[in-house]
């Protein structure tokens, strides 16, 4: 498969661009997708060990993969705990 | 507010607007640079007098009709996710106001420190006063102080509502029992007039939103004099 690949490479460079960006586009999906379903907090793999964990979320702690005007590092904590 | 015949979006009042309007002209520069392109090429095609009948295929052109489509929507994608991201975010604000949507006005709630409540009918057509604007303007407008980040938590008593303001780049649906947050800085002082936007029964288009920025001290006189007439 990848042999025939590699052979009509060789004869359609052009095909090469297409190859970098669909499979590049198809492998930041697919992480960011794993990043969802591994680290979001909404998302419960073990009910018995970690039922709940959207009720573990540090009041410093960034949960989104991207900031721009936030530091969540440097927010008070200005709830009571409970 | 709108006005007649208006093509592109209305005046930024927020920073948040002034992001959507600038990603919007840059997206929308894109698109006629593309459009044009197309259409001269089109005429070129129809307007020809060349032909040749055993082109096959050609690497080179390949190449560039894939990596400089790429390259444009990477440009188009990564403003695009800033300021999807920056729209998310929620920074230290002064004051929450709770604007709960009914059939078929608005009422709301300033809570953080004395317990403020009102609601905001439409004023009819027939009973506008000269120099206000028709199905747009209330009876009481919801007054925020200019130049401070405001958390607004949007639900509804009924059906679903959508609170939205046009000019603030603000817009969340409310659904009932459920609570949803947004946020906005009023970065000029000024009026602005959003419309109810979730289809909610018969008076849907008739029950509007106005926001009044005003400097800090004007705002605590009004909420003084609003909490007295309550």
């Amino acid at each position: 498969m990848l042999a025939i690949v590699r052979k009509q490479l060789r004869n359609h460079p052009a095909l090469i661009p297409l190859f970098i960006f669909i499979g590049g586009g198809a492998t930041m999906s697919l992480l960011y997708l794993a990043r969802l379903g591994l680290r979001n907090p909404d998302v419960c793999w073990d009910r018995k060990n970690n039922p709940e964990p959207w009720n573990k979320l540090g009041p410093n702690d960034q949960y989104k993969f991207f900031t721009v005007n936030m530091d969540y590092s440097k927010l008070k904590k200005d709830r009571p705990d409970f | 507010m709108a006005h007649p015949s208006q093509l592109g979006f209305q005046d930024a009042a927020s920073p948040v607007m002034e992001e959507l309007l600038h990603f919007h002209d840059h997206a929308l520069m894109i698109v006629f640079l593309i459009s044009t392109l197309v259409l001269y090429i089109i005429v070129a095609m129809v307007t020809t007098k060349l032909t040749n009948k055993f082109i096959l295929d050609s690497q080179e052109i390949e190449i560039i009709w894939t990596l400089l489509p790429a390259i444009i929507l990477i440009l188009i994608a990564l403003p695009s996710l800033r300021i999807l991201y920056l729209m998310d975010e929620i920074n230290d604000p002064h004051l929450t106001i709770k604007a709960m949507g009914h059939r078929w006005y608005w009422s709301y709630e300033y809570t953080d420190y004395e317990d403020l409540g009102f609601d905001s009918y439409m004023i009819p057509t027939q009973d506008l006063a000269p120099g206000q604007f028709r199905l747009l303007e209330t009876d009481h407008r919801m007054v925020v102080p200019v130049e401070s980040p405001i958390r607004i938590l949007i639900s509804a008593e009924d059906v679903l509502h959508s609170w939205a303001v046009p000019s603030l780049g603000v817009k969340m649906d409310a659904v009932p029992g459920r609570l949803n947050q947004t946020a906005f800085i009023a970065s000029r002082p000024g009026v602005f007039y959003g419309q109810c936007s979730e289809i909610c029964g018969a008076n849907h288009s008739f029950m509007p939103i106005v926001v009044e920025a005003v400097p800090l001290e004007h705002f605590e006189n009004w909420s003084s004099l609003m909490l007295e007439d309550a």
